[in-house]
């Protein structure tokens, strides 16, 4: 009888157990933590409301036989797989209240994709501001993790009265088609669903993609009948001019060009035309089984796992009090599988933690900020101050470095758990090369080319924000969450206005002037800094890709794992892996 | 037995969260101290009563100082 193992078992099938159960003290104190969790869930559950209601209402796309956007995503999308990502991404605060395309991860018959589609209920598809940004952070996100992009198109070209917001620049609506064309010669498909009307723009839009499969009543062309129905000459509209048009257009019945009758039977574009939206869907999900995957076996070594502890826990843990400390490898063991961790140099460098864990049975990387008060650290300060968990020091930014140039070789995917307040300053610490270090962090990530994908727990500030694989890293990250406690700024409010108005406030002070007014402004910028941190304005800035409830978090790394896996570039044997061994030493 | 609880660090205290005749479990939060822009909580190593709290909400203290007496 054969017998049969997961790799590098003595490895692997058990690392050493991390975290406990929470005490009876803990939960109480914790409890005070979630009211201050509850309150952003709650604001960001209505931001979210606010943007799936956006546009007409669902029920008149219905009435008219359609489907709208999300009706299209839960009928392809395998249940309990959708991670949405920028659902609050408006950064120019468009009066749509979005821009105007719906976009996330998810399975399709099994197989992990990166999924984007016009949202039919706001402009019928329109393009409008920041809509290009967001669809090339999804080409980005399907070329770092070499899966499939499927597309939902339903684009009615430039919302004409706003052209100059999307149609003219480097990263304007236009390229996209480059990125479409990008994956195509990198071998990732891109499949497309093909709805409404789809002129100029939208023409481009779905012939860009690999495969097209149309609804019976979509259309795709170079320019719209508006267009094809003429130009006025004269440089302005006069009465007459106008009187033209309204006749013009009453009396315009010409079809619209690029119908299936074109595109199916003369130009044969499009490889399926069905008669039903489900169809078209239908028809992606065939499409979806032939998309290379490797069985997860292939790269497994474990069975999947939940972790030991609940989830739920981690709300009580994390304190909304961004000045307490709290015991990170808590947090990790309600996170990976099994609740088990294999750290590298845990001695060396404390203020982080860096290992290999198993995340649904994958193995993954894990780096991440310890926090409290650490005694006889960092050794180059010479006893003068103690280290704080959350900073950086000499050590601990060699550990990463090392640690990401292993993770490299043995190609594991790194999640990044950023709880940061920045790098060590001061003459000591120049001395001490942080400065370089902090550089050679960002050298060695980049110089790896995996996958990573980062969670701002809490803090995420100065250059540790960057160095930490922030959304800056962006040949590596795949994306960035929040969470309902992530605050990111430059520095604290309190700091920034202290560097901004301390020559001033000694200024008036001296000239024996009143200095309540510049206090005043010290303090406007203080409440002007905590409401730019929020998780929400986050969102909206693109600062990170989705704000997730703690509980939420695991079912992102699951999808990040399944996806880096499921088509990796490169492979490392398992059996042939360094970082293993350089730990157990 | 008295068991005497310390300052891990100097900071200056920013919250006392018991009083004295208290009954404590270990773990249970006892005071917070401020060091390095961090409350840092001090924690009952053991269960016990508080006999005796050493130290008043922003007095400034140096590592190893005894700041609560358990018994």
């Amino acid at each position: 009888m054969a017998r049969k193992q997961t790799p590098l078992r003595p490895y692997f099938e058990k690392m050493s157990d991390i975290g406990k159960e929470l005490s009876e003290a803990e939960v109480k104190r914790g409890a005070k933590n979630l009211e201050a969790v509850a309150e952003q869930e709650a604001l960001i559950k209505a931001e979210e409301t606010r943007v799936h209601e956006a546009g007409i209402p669902a029920e008149r796309v219905r009435s008219r036989g359609s489907m709208t956007i999300y009706d299209r995503l839960d009928y392809m999308v395998d249940a309990g797989t959708w991670q949405p990502l920028h659902s609050l991404y408006n950064p120019t605060e468009n009066e749509e209240g979005c821009t105007g395309v719906v976009s996330g991860m998810g399975k399709i018959e099994g197989r992990w994709a990166v999924i984007i589609g016009f949202d039919n209920k706001v402009m019928a598809g329109a393009w409008i501001a920041g809509q290009a940004e967001n669809i090339l952070m999804i080409t980005d996100l399907a070329k770092r993790l070499n899966i499939p992009l499927v597309w939902l198109t339903n684009c009615s070209g430039v919302k004409l009265m706003e052209q100059e917001t999307v149609y003219a620049g480097r990263r304007s609506s236009g390229a996209p088609f480059f990125r479409h064309a990008e994956l195509n010669k990198l071998g990732i498909p891109i499949l497309n669903a093909i709805y409404g009307t789809n002129p100029a723009g939208g023409g481009y839009q779905g012939i860009s993609p690999t495969i097209l499969l149309a609804h019976e009543g979509a259309n795709i062309a170079v320019g719209g009948a508006g267009i094809v129905g003429g130009m006025n000459p004269k440089g302005e509209i006069d009465l007459e001019g106008a009187r033209a048009l309204i006749e013009g257009t009453k009396s315009f019945h010409g079809k619209t060009p690029g119908r299936a009758e074109t595109h199916f039977d003369a130009t044969a574009y499009f490889r399926e035309v069905h008669e039903t939206e489900e169809g078209v869907l239908d028809g992606i999900k065939d499409y979806m089984r032939m998309m290379p995957a490797f069985d997860a076996a292939m790269f497994r070594v474990a069975e999947p796992a939940q972790p030991k502890y609940p989830l739920e826990d981690i709300t009580l843990i994390l304190p909304a009090n961004q000045k307490r400390p709290y015991d990170a490898m808590q947090i990790l063991a309600r996170l990976m599988d099994n609740s088990e961790f294999m750290e590298y140099r845990p001695d060396y460098g404390p203020e982080v933690f860096t290992g290999i864990a198993k995340m649904d049975g994958f193995p993954v990387a894990v780096i991440g900020n310890n926090q409290g008060i650490i005694a006889d650290y960092p050794d180059y300060a010479d006893g003068e101050y103690p280290g704080v968990g959350g900073k950086h020091y000499r050590q601990g930014l060699i550990k990463q470095s090392e640690f990401v140039t292993l993770c490299g070789r043995d190609n594991l995917p790194i999640i990044w758990l950023q709880d940061t307040t920045g790098i060590d300053v001061g003459d000591a610490a120049e001395e001490a090369e942080l400065l370089a270090l902090g550089q050679s962090l960002v050298y060695s990530i980049e110089q790896t080319d995996i996958p990573m994908m980062c969670v701002i727990l809490r803090k995420g500030q100065a250059a540790a924000h960057y160095i930490m694989c922030g959304p800056q890293a962006n040949n590596n990250n795949a994306f960035t969450l929040g969470t309902p406690l992530t605050e990111i700024c430059v520095m604290h409010g309190e700091t920034a206005a202290a560097a901004s108005y301390a020559r001033r406030l000694v200024k008036e002070d001296d000239e024996g002037r009143d200095i309540q007014p510049v206090v005043d402004k010290m303090n406007q910028m203080i409440d002007d800094y905590r409401a730019k941190s929020e998780p929400a304005y986050g969102a909206k800035m693109g600062f990170v890709d989705e704000i997730v409830s703690l509980s939420r978090l695991r079912g992102y790394m699951e999808a990040f794992a399944g996806a880096n896996y499921q088509n990796p570039k490169s492979i490392t044997p398992v059996h042939q892996m360094l970082l293993p061994r350089a730990i157990r030493g | 037995m008295s068991t005497e609880v310390t300052a891990p660090m100097s900071g200056n205290i920013y919250e006392i969260s018991v009083a004295v005749g208290d009954d404590v479990k270990a773990e249970d939060e006892l005071l917070i101290l401020e060091a390095m822009k961090m409350e840092n909580p001090i924690y009952a190593p053991v269960d016990g009563k508080v006999t005796e709290i050493k130290v008043a909400v922003d007095d400034a203290v140096e590592a190893n100082a005894v700041l609560i007496i358990l018994d």
